[in-house]
């Protein structure tokens, strides 16, 4: 890696043009066991450069997995050319990427040593027990799949005006799915846990044995039960709803390149958007909740990053920034630019995002809920323009007069993302990240992790009419 | 082997070779290997102008190993020597711990060209230069920001050439060329206050002639279309009829009935349908199913599949009754079929999976225009949906979500876009029972699958006006 640093760094110092390079390598291990046999168990590597320029305003990039020095003057080359060219029709250059303070040094998450010295047998053992356990739950268990991946990753990340940033670190996921049936009616239930860090810290809030119960136990009881009637009503979303909440209602309206094309959140800094009980935040570290499955401490650009306050006590504070966009609103990058691997341009994407916690307990907010819906299980979201978003939740339940009352069966929520959260009217002191088993997709994919306390708010079901 | 990627083709074949050797030397009993060459030029579209130019080239390999019937996998995107045999050796270690699965098999492919003259390859589009590119860039942008009520959010330019082939140690050996140029736009429409959904569109040619004839009309299609959920109004809640549009046929219908006709889930116990249903009359006669993968204009073409099989047309449902899985060698085996019917999907960085390569429904005998009128003879005002935010959950069949830009429709025909509708129901109930009638004309989308409009009963709306 040093040498390989040492010879970018030359490379750029050498370029008539600001350039970035950034080597990535990808490693990837995937274990999935179903039914008792082992259906993947496979190991994939990626490593490359991606060459970014800026030529007269416009960007070139180039990418080469070939890392000798004809094939990286090449791709330099390349980037500069497609840069030139570009520059030729653009209308609106970029400014000059403002002046920040560049990461320099090696920046290393824990875990990584540890995950990587753990056997292959040891990790497949324990996904083939969890799978085999969940499936002997009960009899109405038809089938269960087991799912482990860890991605390790090493990036250096050069640029010609001073970023000079080794990182290392390693993300991994744990899914465990139960299929039931009984009478001809099926039903499945999904629980996941995701974390940047070691094999222990992956498990120290659920367990294996906990998450193959709690999958078992909700795919039984799913079989069957009666749908969610569809309309507005009272909602106590669960952590990891409120993270799903977080991330594709707010976060991708307020990711500077999205607010740039019109966003609803355009326009809106400063003003009332949300009951002053929510703060939401998008950071790289979360004071409290370590191993974030969205943990970064330095970009793509090569930028620290920073814990962003995007919302505080109900009034829009910031939008997420990469360089291009923070020189567009003359304000510091956030540290949101980030590349799936070494081929893919830094976009901006959210790292951990989440709502902070409250003063009330979940037992004081169920128990002063006439008539509403205990929503959770994430089962991924979507967002709009127009501030509408969906998300899907694998179980809701009714609570009546203060009490939880029946299971039901999952329903999608949706809503116009500000006026839901200007509904909040209680928020918990439990706090979790607890999506870090997800994916962003915006064209690329991105590791991230989503959180908060339990929330209770208005918001749309879509469920059946009679 | 072609001539203009003879080079990239050649290099593909003796990394095979390579990879197979080493493989065999370390303890491997068979070998597949699955390799990719990709040359790829793009220009990006952001906010009403020019992003980014770019170009990649890069090879990827998968090599899949058994040992004592143990299976492994490991992929790499590196020609280099040293990391090859390292990868070969890697994929044997992981057969070495994996544990034995009795359907699991490397097979002796024919060998035979596909019964098509299928070209994917085009020597005048190969030459296209970055300077035509940009041009082409520059009417995509032009086109779409004419009307300036619409933002143009992200869009590309791509211009792919890439070889594929597929070689075992049991003497197959399959290999292709393939280039095309894709378009693709993301954006909204903004017309003072009102802003409309996010939609996006993809459009692919595979030579010159083709780009010139399809871009502008495809572009302006899309974004007519896209303006046209400025205009907003009310929708009411109820349950009974809803007229899926192609696009919303298959995100919903078909994307919900391919879980069902994958063979591994077949295999794995989690489908409606089992071998004993082949034969049988599963949905509503008027229903009938095909994967064609020789629709040159369509980005799933493909001679043969990802174990090296010739591809060929499947009929899934004819008439509502089950026909055929798709199948790869793991599913013809666990099934006890007697051949593959070349199924097997997934590109060379992941193990070889089941998947359709262009799934098409037929379309019934009614003009659109006239199945609308008769649905409105027994339901004056009902919903059109065009697009699905939301949930499809494959087990049970359920789907909930919102429906963007849904046409409220009075008397058969739209009358204004409804805003914040949300939509459930069950696939299965749609298209069996519930299937009210299924329109003459069929459109294709996202040069992929090809629907006709549909229309099914017993689907609840929870609408605006509550």
């Amino acid at each position: 890696m040093k040498d390989l640093s040492a010879k970018l760094k030359l490379l750029a110092s050498r370029s008539p043009h600001w350039v970035e390079f950034r080597y990535h390598r990808r490693h990837v291990q995937t274990l999935q066991v179903q039914k008792g046999l082992v259906k993947q168990l496979k190991s994939s590597v990626t490593s490359g450069v991606g060459i970014r320029v800026l030529v007269n305003g416009a960007w070139g990039f180039s990418a080469t997995s070939d890392l000798s020095d004809s094939s990286l003057e090449k791709s330099l080359k390349r980037a500069i050319e497609c840069g030139t060219s570009l520059s030729q029709v653009k209308q609106s250059k970029v400014k000059t990427l403002p002046p920040v303070r560049l990461a320099k040094g090696e920046f290393v998450l824990s875990g990584y040593e540890s995950l990587s010295e753990m056997s292959l047998e040891e990790k497949l053992e324990a996904v083939r027990r969890a799978e085999a356990q969940t499936r002997d739950k009960s009899p109405a268990i038809e089938t269960a799949s087991g799912y482990y991946n860890e991605i390790f990753e090493d990036k250096i990340v050069i640029t010609s005006d001073g970023a000079d940033a080794l990182s290392r670190l390693v993300r991994n996921e744990f899914r465990l799915s139960a299929f039931a049936g009984k009478a001809g009616e099926k039903a499945s239930a999904t629980q996941t846990v995701g974390r940047t860090g070691s094999w222990e810290c992956l498990f120290e809030d659920h367990s294996i044995d906990s998450l193959s119960e709690e999958a078992a136990r909700l795919a039984v009881d799913l079989v069957g039960a009666p749908r969610v009637q569809g309309g507005l009503a009272t909602l106590i979303l669960s952590p990891a709803m409120v993270g799903l909440l977080s991330h594709e209602a707010i976060g991708h309206t307020v990711e500077a390149d999205f607010v740039l094309s019109g966003s609803v959140a355009a326009g809106k800094l400063g003003q009332t958007v949300a009951s002053p009980l929510v703060t939401l935040v998008d950071g790289g570290r979360v004071d409290g909740a370590p191993h974030g499955g969205g943990d970064l401490l330095v970009d793509d650009e090569g930028v620290p990053t920073q814990s962003t306050e995007i919302i505080k006590e109900g009034v829009l504070k910031s939008y997420l920034h990469n360089r291009e966009s923070a020189a567009a609103f003359d304000v510091e990058p956030t540290g949101n630019a980030r590349a799936w691997l070494y081929n893919d341009e830094p976009l901006i994407r959210m790292r951990n995002t989440y709502i902070r916690p409250g003063a009330q307990s979940i037992e004081e907010i169920i128990a002063s809920t006439e008539d509403g819906y205990l929503v959770d299980g994430p089962r991924g979201g979507q967002a709009d323009s127009t501030g509408e978003f969906m998300f899907g939740a694998q179980n809701v339940s009714r609570i009546k007069n203060g009490k939880v009352t029946e299971l039901l069966r999952g329903a999608t929520i949706s809503g116009q993302a500000f006026k839901v959260l200007s509904t909040v009217d209680a928020v918990s002191q439990e706090f979790k990240l607890d999506l870090g088993a997800g994916y962003c997709g915006k064209g690329q994919p991105a590791k991230v992790d989503a959180g908060g306390p339990y929330i209770r708010c208005k918001a749309l079901v879509g469920g059946v009419q009679e | 082997m072609s001539k203009y990627l003879k080079a990239e083709e050649q290099q593909l074949e003796n990394t095979a070779l390579e990879l197979q050797s080493h493989a065999l030397k370390a303890g491997a009993e068979a070998v597949e290997v699955c390799g990719t060459f990709l040359h790829k030029t793009k220009i990006t579209l952001e906010k009403q102008d020019f992003h980014l130019a770019s170009t990649d080239d890069n090879y990827v390999f998968g090599i899949r190993t058994l040992v004592e019937g143990k299976q492994g996998f490991s992929s790499c995107n590196t020609v280099d020597p040293k990391e090859l045999k390292e990868i070969a050796a890697r994929s044997v270690q992981i057969a070495a711990v994996s544990p034995q699965n009795p359907f699991i098999s490397i097979e002796a492919g024919p060998n035979l060209s596909s019964d098509t003259k299928l070209n994917l390859f085009d020597k005048e589009l190969f030459q296209v230069s970055l300077q035509t590119q940009k041009e082409w860039a520059r009417l995509l942008k032009d086109a779409a920001t004419r009307d300036k009520r619409f933002r143009l959010n992200e869009g590309s330019i791509d211009i792919v050439a890439g070889a594929t082939l597929v070689s075992n140690s049991k003497g197959t050996l399959m290999r292709a060329t393939e280039n095309a140029a894709y378009w693709s736009l993301m954006g909204m429409g903004v017309d003072g206050n009102q802003i409309t959904s996010f939609d996006y569109f993809q459009e692919m040619a595979r030579n010159p002639i083709q780009v010139q004839e399809k871009l502008l009309l495809s572009t302006r299609d899309f974004c007519s279309q896209l303006l046209e959920g400025l205009k907003t109004g009310p929708t009411k809640s109820y349950k009974g009829l809803v007229a899926f549009s192609p696009r919303a046929v298959a995100q919903i219908l078909l994307s919900g009935l391919a879980y069902h006709f994958n063979g591994r889930n077949v295999v794995e116990g989690s489908t409606r349908w089992s071998a004993g249903d082949l034969g049988q009359c599963v949905l509503h006669p008027a229903i009938s199913v095909q994967d064609l993968p020789w629709l040159s204009d369509r980005t799933g073409a493909a001679l043969f599949d990802r174990e090296g099989i010739p591809t060929r047309n499947t009929t899934l449902l004819n008439k509502g009754v089950l026909s055929e899985f798709l199948l790869d060698s793991y599913a013809t085996k666990a099934l006890g079929q007697a051949h593959s019917n070349g199924h097997a999907a997934g590109g060379p960085s992941s193990l070889p999976g089941v998947g359709a390569f262009c799934l098409c429904m037929e379309g019934g005998i009614e003009p659109r225009s006239a199945l609308m009128v008769r649905a409105a003879a027994q339901q004056k005002e009902y919903l059109l949906i065009h697009r699905f935010s939301g949930n499809v959950d494959p087990v049970t069949g359920d789907f909930s979500g919102v429906a963007k830009a849904a046409d409220w429709c009075i008397d058969g025909k739209p009358a204004y876009v409804g805003k914040e509708t949300l939509i459930s129901g069950n696939i299965f109930e749609a298209l069996k029972d519930g299937l009210f009638g299924l329109s003459k004309e069929r459109v294709v989308i996202n040069a992929s699958e090809e629907c006709p409009t549909l229309i099914a009963d017993g689907i609840s709306v929870t609408g605006s006006q509550r």
